[in-house]
């Protein structure tokens, strides 16, 4: 994995799905003939890469569903997560 | 000759000599016989020294050799060619599929993993299968279906097993040597052998060689072995009709089909025990 770049408003490519296995989660690259598990907050993360929200919208999304949970205390797992994805070329 | 169906293909072997004929019948002998038109011819020809030359589809000539051998190409030739083409909507996957009561659960590893291993003993028990070694996914469908091949196992193993009498049989009885491998039409361990094509109910990955220790079964995540049986799809993925928008669908599609499907990961130097914990744990 590269140390690509995480768009300000990350999308996610129109060929690239998201799909639950079982208890698990599974992001579909059918550009490139790949796919990854995802655990749920990931998923969660990937679920709001719609171009519409930025990294900090993204993780008070996530933050508003989970109990008592600042944005702010999940921000840095939700860039880890968006740079994970950026490196796999899953953005637009 | 024979003509076989391997859908979406008919596949025809033909020889220029009576003694190639229990060869030929050895070929895909659990393939229903087709009178349509072939897609891929193979050919047995035999020299003047006793040696034989074997010619398949797009390949140059492979031999002189001994039959065994000139079988043994035609045979990973021919499977070769189905799943380079598997028709629109279609992928071929790496793994075996047996049906206990009921329920389709795939098999998936290796080389060496044991999944023919295990293919014929849970077939030997009564649970039909769709192969052991590779299946079809039909996109359209959401299924996976048979690919009606003979099982590959070594003598070794089959003596192992106590299916020595299986190795014994010869080409006419169901069973082609060929290279330290005997080739056995799934037809002789289970009459009935073939199970109904359908989703799959769960999916068993197998650990690979060395195979050490007692006989383990552990469930593991549904998404990783999704994962794995998503890498074990066949084919050259930038040749044919294997390739582009058709093949990515049916990729989704196959990932899809495994919604509901459960996962375990199994090991360990006992294959007859683990065929039992399979059968308990599907039953269950």
């Amino acid at each position: 994995m590269g140390a690509a770049p995480v768009p300000a408003y990350p999308a996610a490519r129109a060929d690239v799905a998201l799909r639950r296995v079982g208890s698990e989660w599974v992001v579909f690259d059918a550009a490139g003939e790949r796919a990854h598990v995802l655990n749920p907050s990931a998923a969660a993360v990937w679920a709001h890469c719609d171009g519409a929200h930025d990294a900090a919208a993204i993780a008070a999304a996530i933050a508003r569903g989970l109990p008592a949970t600042e944005p702010a205390a999940i921000r840095g797992d939700v860039d880890a997560v968006l740079r994970r994805f950026a490196a796999e070329g899953l953005f637009r | 000759m024979r003509r076989v169906a391997l859908p979406p293909h008919v596949v025809e072997f033909s020889a220029d000599d009576d003694l190639a004929a229990p060869a030929l019948a050895a070929l895909y002998p659990a393939a229903p016989e087709s009178a349509a038109p072939p897609t891929f011819r193979y050919r047995l020809e035999r020299g003047r020294d006793g040696d034989w030359t074997a010619r398949a589809h797009r390949q140059p000539p492979f031999g002189p050799a001994a039959l065994g051998d000139a079988w043994a190409f035609l045979e990973w030739r021919a499977i070769e060619d189905v799943l380079h083409e598997p028709g629109p909507d279609a992928v071929y996957v790496h793994a075996a599929g047996v049906r206990i009561g009921g329920r389709l659960v795939l098999l998936v590893g290796g080389p060496g993993s044991g999944k023919s291993t295990l293919t014929a003993l849970l077939l030997r028990r009564g649970h039909p299968i769709l192969g052991d070694d590779v299946l079809r996914f039909d996109a359209r469908e959401g299924c996976f279906g048979a690919v009606p091949r003979s099982i590959k196992l070594d003598p070794l193993t089959l003596r192992e097993l106590g299916l020595g009498g299986m190795a014994d049989r010869g080409p006419e009885g169901g069973t082609f040597l060929a290279a330290g491998a005997a080739y056995t039409s799934p037809a002789v361990f289970l009459a009935g052998w073939e199970a109904g094509r359908g989703p799959a109910w769960g999916v068993v990955l197998l650990g690979g060689p060395p195979h050490t220790g007692p006989a383990l079964l552990a469930r593991r995540g549904e998404g990783g072995a999704a994962v794995r049986l998503l890498q074990g799809v066949l084919g050259n993925p930038r040749a044919g009709a294997a390739s582009g928008p058709g093949r990515a669908d049916a990729r989704l599609r196959l990932l899809e089909s495994l919604e509901g499907a459960r996962a375990w990961e199994a090991g360990g130097a006992d294959p007859a025990r683990l065929a039992d914990l399979i059968v308990e744990a599907v039953r269950t």
